[in-house]
C-alpha cells in the first residue's frame, strides 16, 4: 500500500517527519486530509530509522476545520530543528500541535507508548520500562523487545516522572585519598514501582533541603545505571543519579500517587522463602502480646511485642516489633498491618521481624489492606488460622486449634514426629495430690530434684552443689474431661499454682504443717473449668508407647468469646447439611 | 399459678413473644422505661425490639440495666411477671445482650438438640 508523508506546521515551526498509518490512507485518498486544514493528532508513535532519524506516525488524527475553510497559511513557519526553537508570536497559537513531547507527563515513572503503539507505563516515546523488573519490553507484545533501544534509554533522558519520597536518607560525607565528598539517598515511588535516586556533591546542596519524605515531586533528567541491590530491598534493576541537569520540582496534584510501594507475599508462601529473605508483608492483626523487656548483650534495655498476622491464605505468623513501634503499636480493634522489608527468620519455623530498615503501616490507604479487612469482618475473624510459627508459650500468636478431648484421640493427635498442641475447653475431674510437690535446687535457673543427704544439706547433681535448703515445685497430675472424653495430664508449676491457685511454696508448708488445709485446697480446685493449652507427644519406654499430655497454660474461660465460637460451630454444622 | 412453676418457660426475644401468648416465659432485655407507677416498665430485647413487662406488685427498688423476667404472655403481647432478677453490671463479665440474643435463635433454631419441654406434673 502506499505511504503518505505529511507535513504539519504548529504555526511557528514545521515538521515533515509525519508519516499516515496505512489503516488512514483514506483520509488523504479522500482529500479529508489536505493542505491547510486545521487538525488535531490524537493518537501517535515515534519510530527511529536505522539512521537515528525520527518519523512520527500518526495513527489518529481529527480534521476540525477543513482545508476549504482556511484561509491559508497560519503563522510564519519554519522547518524545525532539533533543540531551536522559536519565542511565542503574537500571532494566535492554532490548536494542531504536533506533540512531539509526551501529551500527559503523569503516565507514570518512565511511560509512554512502545513503538507498537501501545500505551504502556511508560514516558518515554521511543520505549518501555518495566521499571520493577528493569526489563525493557512491551508487556503488549513480546516483539518490542529490542536490545539496542536498552543503551539508548540510557542516553535519551527526556522523560518526566511524578514521584513520591518514601524514604529520605541521611547526608553522608567521606573523605579519602582523592578527596572529599557527600551524598545523600532517597527511594521514590509511582503506581509502577519504586526506584533508588542518589544525589552527590553540588546535588546536595542543591535538593537536600528541598525535597521532605512523604511528598510528590517532579524529577527529570536523572542518569541511571545498574543497581548497587546489596544494601537495599528496592525492586529495581536500575538506579538513579541526579546530576547537573536535573530538575525536582514539587508537586501539588499529588493525591494518587501511591505512599509506598509493596511487593507483598502471601503468609502461605512465606514458607518456601529462605530464612534472611527481605520480604513485604500484609495482614490482620490477629492478637498482639504484651510489651516484654530485654536487656542486650551491650546491656541496653531494649522493648520487644510480638502480634500475630493473618491474611487470606488462612496462615497465621509471628511478626516481633522492637523498640519504640514495639511501645507504640496498638493491636485493639485487630488493625491491618503492613510491613515493608521484614525480616523473615526460621525461628519456630517461620517467623518475622521489623527491623530498624522496615517501614511498619497500620491501616494503610491502599487497596490490599481494604480487601484484607472485608475478608477479615466477612470470615477471616472467625478463622483460627494454622501459624507457621511454633508456639511454645501456647498462649497469644500461636495457632489455637481448638479441639475437644475426643477429637485429640479420634485424630491421633501426638502420633507423629513432631507434639502437637492443642486448645480445649475442660474441666478437672481429679487432682492427685499425693507427691505432687518435689524439693528442687534453690538456684535460680536450677530445678533439677535435689538429693536429701539427710544431715540438713541438699545436693543438686546438675550445680554439683551442696545447699542448706531447696525450694518446693510442683509437678501435679490431674484427669480432666469434657462431654465427650477424659484426658491425664501433667501440669508443671506456673499452670500448676493456677490451677490450685496457691504458690508451690506455701502448699508445701501446708502439706507439712497442715494436711487438712492442704487437702482442701485440691478440693476446692476440683471441678472447676479452664481453657487448656496442651502438648501431646507419643512417647516410649521399654517397649511401651503412651500419649503423654503437659499443661502448656491454663486460662478461665473466656464465655463470650466461648458463646461466640459455639454459635459459629453450630451455624457452620447447620449449613453444612 | 402452679402450672406456671412447673411447666418450661422458654427463653424468648420480642419477635417470638406472639408465639407464646398465653405461655410461661423468660425473657431478658434491658430496662428501657419505668411507668412512674412502678408497676410496669418496657424492656429491649437483643435485636432492639421492645416489650412491656406488668408487674403484680409496684418496684420497690430503682430497675435499670439487664434484666431477667419469668413471667406469663398475655393476649396483647405483654408479659405479666411474678418474679424478676437483676444482672448486675457491677459484678462478673457485663452481660452481651446481642450474643444471648444468636445464642437464642440457635435454641429455636435446632429444638430437636434442645428439649426443654418438661411434661408437667399432676
Amino acid at each position: 500500500p502506499s505511504r503518505f508523508r505529511v507535513m504539519m506546521s504548529d504555526g511557528r515551526h514545521t515538521l515533515s517527519s509525519f508519516m499516515l498509518s496505512t489503516q488512514l490512507n483514506h483520509m488523504a485518498e479522500e482529500n479529508i486530509l489536505a493542505p491547510n486544514c486545521i487538525c488535531n493528532l490524537k493518537r501517535h508513535v515515534t519510530n527511529i530509522l536505522k539512521d537515528g532519524r525520527r518519523v512520527v506516525i500518526i495513527l489518529e488524527i481529527d480534521v476540525i476545520k477543513p482545508a476549504k475553510d482556511v484561509a491559508g497559511r497560519i503563522g510564519d513557519p519554519t522547518p524545525y530543528t532539533e533543540g531551536q526553537s522559536k519565542g511565542p508570536q503574537s500571532a494566535p497559537v492554532p490548536e494542531n500541535r504536533p506533540p512531539l513531547q509526551p501529551q500527559n507527563r503523569n503516565e507514570g515513572l518512565l511511560g509512554g507508548r512502545c513503538l507498537k503503539g501501545h500505551n504502556t507505563k511508560c514516558m518515554n516515546p521511543y520505549m518501555c520500562v518495566e521499571l520493577t523488573s528493569g526489563l525493557i519490553r512491551c508487556p503488549k507484545n513480546e516483539e518490542c523487545r529490542n536490545d539496542k533501544l536498552r543503551f539508548l534509554f540510557f542516553f535519551c533522558n527526556r522523560w518526566t516522572i511524578r514521584a513520591r519520597v518514601t524514604n529520605k536518607g541521611s547526608i553522608r560525607t567521606w573523605s579519602n585519598s582523592r578527596g572529599d565528598g557527600k551524598l545523600f539517598s532517597m527511594e521514590i515511588v509511582d503506581e509502577s514501582g519504586e526506584i533508588r535516586v542518589t544525589g552527590f556533591n553540588q546535588e546536595v546542596d542543591k535538593f537536600y533541603s528541598l525535597i521532605e519524605a512523604g511528598k510528590v515531586y517532579y524529577i527529570s533528567k536523572g542518569s541511571l545505571k545498574l543497581a548497587n541491590k546489596q544494601y537495599t530491598s528496592v525492586k529495581n534493576d536500575y538506579e538513579m543519579t541526579l546530576n547537573g541537569e536535573s530538575t525536582i520540582i514539587p508537586c501539588e496534584d499529588s493525591c494518587d500517587v501511591p505512599m509506598v510501594q509493596c511487593d507483598f507475599v502471601s503468609i502461605g508462601d512465606l514458607e518456601n522463602r529462605d530464612k534472611d529473605a527481605i520480604v513485604d508483608v500484609i495482614g490482620v492483626c490477629k492478637s498482639v502480646d504484651d510489651i516484654s523487656r530485654l536487656t542486650t548483650k551491650s546491656n541496653r534495655e531494649v522493648s520487644k511485642r510480638t502480634l500475630s498476622l493473618m491474611d487470606m491464605s488462612g496462615k497465621v505468623v509471628t511478626v516481633t516489633l522492637w523498640g519504640e513501634e514495639a511501645e507504640k503499636f496498638d493491636g485493639s480493634s485487630q488493625p491491618v498491618v503492613a510491613i515493608k522489608g521484614a525480616k523473615l527468620s526460621d525461628f519456630g519455623g517461620r517467623s518475622l521481624s521489623a527491623s530498624f530498615s522496615s517501614t511498619l503501616m497500620i491501616n494503610p490507604d491502599i487497596p490490599e489492606a481494604y480487601k484484607l479487612r472485608g475478608w477479615y469482618d466477612k470470615e477471616g475473624h472467625a478463622m483460627d488460622g494454622q501459624s507457621l510459627t511454633e508456639v511454645k508459650g501456647g498462649s497469644g500468636g500461636g495457632n489455637t486449634n481448638w479441639k475437644s478431648l475426643s477429637d485429640v484421640k479420634t485424630e491421633h493427635l501426638g502420633h507423629g514426629d513432631k507434639a502437637d498442641y492443642y486448645t480445649c475447653v475442660a474441666t478437672i475431674v481429679f487432682l492427685r495430690k499425693e507427691n505432687c510437690l518435689y524439693q528442687a535446687c534453690p538456684s535460680q535457673d536450677c530445678n533439677k530434684k535435689v538429693v536429701d543427704q539427710q544431715n540438713g544439706m541438699f545436693r543438686c547433681e546438675k550445680c554439683d552443689k551442696e545447699f542448706p535448703n531447696f525450694k518446693y515445685r510442683l509437678i501435679l497430675s490431674a484427669n480432666i474431661a469434657d462431654y465427650g472424653d477424659n484426658q491425664w495430664v501433667t501440669c508443671f508449676q506456673e499452670s500448676a499454682e493456677a490451677i490450685l491457685g496457691q504458690n508451690a511454696a506455701y502448699l508445701g508448708q501446708l502439706k507439712d504443717s497442715n494436711e487438712a488445709a492442704f487437702d482442701e485446697v485440691f478440693q476446692h480446685a476440683n471441678f472447676n473449668t479452664f481453657v487448656f493449652r496442651n502438648r501431646v507427644k507419643l512417647e516410649t519406654y521399654n517397649d511401651e508407647s503412651r500419649i503423654k499430655a503437659t499443661v502448656m497454660d491454663v486460662k478461665p474461660v473466656d464465655h463470650k468469646e466461648y458463646s461466640k465460637r459455639l454459635i459459629l460451630n453450630i451455624r457452620k454444622l447447620a449449613a453444612n447439611h | 399459678m402452679a402450672s406456671l412453676l412447673d411447666a418450661s418457660k422458654p427463653r424468648i426475644n420480642c419477635s417470638m413473644l406472639s408465639q407464646h401468648i398465653g405461655r410461661g416465659v423468660c425473657f431478658v432485655g434491658r430496662v428501657e422505661k419505668v411507668h412512674p407507677t412502678g408497676k410496669t416498665f418496657s424492656v429491649s430485647d437483643g435485636e432492639g425490639k421492645s416489650a412491656t413487662v406488668e408487674l403484680n406488685e409496684p418496684l420497690e427498688e430503682e430497675l435499670s440495666g439487664i434484666v431477667e423476667v419469668i413471667g406469663m404472655v398475655s393476649s396483647k403481647g405483654v408479659i405479666t411477671t411474678t418474679t424478676y432478677n437483676i444482672l448486675r453490671e457491677d459484678k462478673g463479665i457485663p452481660f452481651d445482650l446481642e450474643l444471648y440474643n444468636e445464642a437464642l435463635k440457635v435454641i429455636h433454631d435446632f429444638p430437636q438438640y434442645y428439649p426443654f419441654e418438661v411434661a408437667a406434673s399432676g
